[in-house]
């Protein structure tokens, strides 16, 4: 009973901090949601009408597309990167440590500068190596290109989140123990195989947590688009954190796009659930 | 034993770590009292600093505190979330003004008598912007702006080109410029708003005042009155450089001030920015003749910064001293040396060279308000006008706007 008390004065304190600082502003984004609040001044209670509303929406569902075709590609990317890395990184190869140390600094910039260090790539030092090379689609800006411009921001967003997911799978490899290998170079397995038949397998359950924690970044993309091309050109890198914060915050829209949010949400539990459980299904138990 | 300490240790730390969030508040001084002063541009900090030290040193039973937050509006609309607004807030005349005007948040000024002594045509801007029921003055126009294009005298000069006064002369001036191998507009497309300056431009001297009103009772609609605006925006088009979406405004600036093009469509906000990166070059302006008829050729000027007090503010008087200070004959001309603006206080002309070409527009009256600041503010019209200049679908985008507009209202 008395160690009981000690383990709940140790959680109050974060639980605390949690429920006024996310769970309650959360529940009160809900609430508004049900409201025409415009931020400020007086609201009436509308009903499902700000739901129905985001369907027919036409810059939501642009906004989606957008945010999907965006996190996929990044997702797959930032896996197979930090994978590669990973295991470049476990095997033993001079300044091992250095190395690991190296590849983990993007994670600690700001997100906000390296954008905008990649921005003034973009925007001056690839149209140089484009023209000097005569390859026509690098001889502009790639961010002022409709077509172009998300994989101004897939790049940066993947160089950027490389690292901690790399981290990851680096202590997911840390776990397979040695002697495994052994035993498949008397079986006389090569290095193809025995990624694929040990370590791949081994390591799955990094494997889901890397696929779940990555989509759910980047699905919640926000901080790269503004610093890269504001959701332009025209809307066609607008994400949906980008549309709640422009709409609700610079638009008045505050229970629409909240009501946009709370279906955000639902859909990335979604997401992350059946991800999941797919993932884990395959999991060596 | 230990353990329990443990948890009573993180208890406290967790709860000051709750009570520090709670302090810190701005309380007033003994013998006088603290106004907060709010503006959105974090070009004039540098001004209102050396004004607030003038303000002070003559009244120094009141002190100004300057708060001068990047994404200044969203800040603003969130304290207002919270009911917690600035005593003074210097702000735009765009849509967020009226907004805020019809929500009550607004101090009435009609008392104070404060509106006589500055131009008429930008009050009624701004009541226009609250809108029909609230045309109380609750905004005292300050500074303002003019949206116009920028010269590059030299190579003006140099090929001879005379200042167009309708859309025909403007257009052979572009010609004569691309003839002579010279970018004749340098566009900065990246930057979605840059495209409304030109699109302000262009409309304000074509489309009627009073569209944005008549849209919203649904008797108007874009694809019918923006077709010549739609259109002349595709004409301008064809005169920038090879990456007109590629590069932003700052690089912009910069290009422009080191000759990268004989014209440029921006606002005197970038005037200053120019002869940062080139202080050795001479500009001229001149309105967009964006119409046929050079009679009805208008500059697009707008309320750059209207001043409010708060309705719920304790030291009305105090602020409304401030006002009184700000509009005084000297201080509006220091601020507007300072900024490269033009002021709305009578009497009160910019005598900087580089505005020769439209000065007469402000002696005359000759103003017509920006277009876009009546649209409505959640529309992302930029990003519209851009898609469109981009994917030049007049028509297709036209009607998005209209039904962007439409929409807007069910958000």
């Amino acid at each position: 009973m008395k160690k009981d008390h000690v383990f709940l004065l140790m959680v109050l304190p974060a639980f605390l901090l949690f429920f006024i600082f996310h769970t309650y502003p959360a529940l009160q984004g809900i609430f508004y949601s049900f409201t025409n609040f415009r931020g400020y001044g007086d609201w009436n209670f509308v009903g499902f009408f700000n739901y129905i509303n985001v369907f027919q929406d036409g810059r939501a569902m642009s906004a989606y597309v957008f945010t999907f075709q965006f996190a996929i590609v990044s997702t797959i990317l930032v896996n197979i990167f930090s994978l590669l890395v990973a295991i470049g990184l476990n095997s033993k190869i001079k300044f091992r440590k250095t190395l690991r140390a190296t590849y983990f600094l993007p994670f600690i910039l700001s997100v906000l500068i390296v954008s905008y260090i990649f921005q003034f790539m973009f925007a001056h030092m690839l149209p140089q190596f484009g023209q000097a090379f005569g390859i026509d689609f690098l001889s502009r800006n790639i961010l002022g290109d409709q077509n172009l411009a998300w994989l101004g921001i897939v790049t940066v967003a993947v160089w950027q989140s490389t690292a901690f997911n790399t981290l990851l799978y680096l202590a997911g490899l840390s776990t397979v123990d040695d002697q495994v290998y052994e035993a498949a170079d008397i079986d006389g397995a090569n290095s193809w195989a025995k990624f694929w038949r040990l370590t791949f397998p081994l390591i799955a359950p990094f494997f889901t947590i890397n696929m779940v924690v990555a989509m759910k970044n980047f699905l919640m993309a926000f901080d790269q688009i503004i610093a890269l091309t504001g959701g332009g050109p025209g809307r066609a890198t607008e994400s949906i954190s980008l549309l709640i914060y422009r709409g609700g915050f610079e638009g008045g829209q505050f229970a629409y796009q909240s009501a946009n949010a709370v279906l955000y949400f639902i859909i990335i539990v979604a997401i992350s659930v059946i991800q999941l459980r797919i993932l884990e299904r395959r999991e060596v138990k | 034993m230990v353990k329990k300490q443990a948890g009573v240790f993180t208890g406290a730390v967790g709860l000051s770590v709750l009570l520090a969030g709670c302090g810190g508040g701005t309380g007033t001084g003994d013998d006088g009292a603290t106004i907060e002063l709010f503006s959105n541009k974090s070009e004039s900090i540098g001004t209102y600093e050396r004004l607030i030290e003038q303000f002070e040193s003559e009244h120094p039973e009141i002190s100004v505190n300057l708060e001068a937050p990047p994404e200044a509006e969203t800040v603003l609309r969130t304290r207002l979330t919270r009911g917690d607004m600035p005593d003074i807030m210097s702000i735009g005349g765009n849509a967020t003004y009226g907004e805020l005007a019809r929500e009550g948040v607004f101090y009435d000024l009609s008392e104070s008598g404060l509106t006589d002594e500055v131009q008429d045509s930008y009050v009624d801007m701004l009541s226009q912007l609250a809108g029909p029921e609230h045309d109380a003055p609750y905004g005292l126009p300050y500074a303002t702006n003019a949206n116009h294009v920028i010269y590059n005298k030299e190579k003006v000069e140099e090929l001879g080109i005379e200042i167009p006064q309708d859309w025909g002369d403007f257009i052979n001036a572009l010609e004569t410029a691309e003839d002579a191998g010279e970018t004749p507009i340098y566009f900065t497309l990246q930057e979605a708003w840059t495209g409304m300056a030109i699109w302000n431009a262009v409309a304000g001297n074509i489309v009627d005042e009073d569209f944005a009103e008549r849209k919203n009772a649904g008797e108007a609609t874009f694809v019918e009155e923006y077709d010549e605006v739609a259109d002349k925006m595709l004409e301008l088009l064809e005169y920038g450089h090879s990456d007109n979406f590629g590069v932003g405004y700052g690089d912009g600036n910069t290009a422009f001030a080191n000759g990268g093009s004989v014209f440029y469509i921006q606002g005197n906000w970038a005037i200053p920015e120019i002869l940062e990166s080139n202080p050795d070059i001479e500009l001229g302006t001149f309105t967009l003749p964006s119409n046929d008829d050079a009679e009805e050729n208008e500059l697009v000027s707008g309320v750059d910064v209207v001043l409010t007090v708060s309705e719920t503010t304790e030291h009305s008087e105090e602020a409304l001293t401030f006002l009184e200070f700000m509009i005084e004959q000297e201080v509006a001309e220091q601020y507007i040396d300072e900024q490269s603006a033009f002021s709305a206080v009578e009497g009160v002309y910019q005598e900087d060279e580089v505005f020769d070409g439209i000065r007469e527009y402000f002696e005359d009256d000759r103003l017509t308000s920006f277009p876009d600041h009546y649209y409505p503010a959640g529309m992302g019209v930029e990003n519209l006008v851009q898609d469109f200049l981009i994917n030049q679908n007049k028509q297709e985008s036209l009607e998005e706007i209209d039904s962007e507009w439409d929409f807007n209202r069910n958000r």
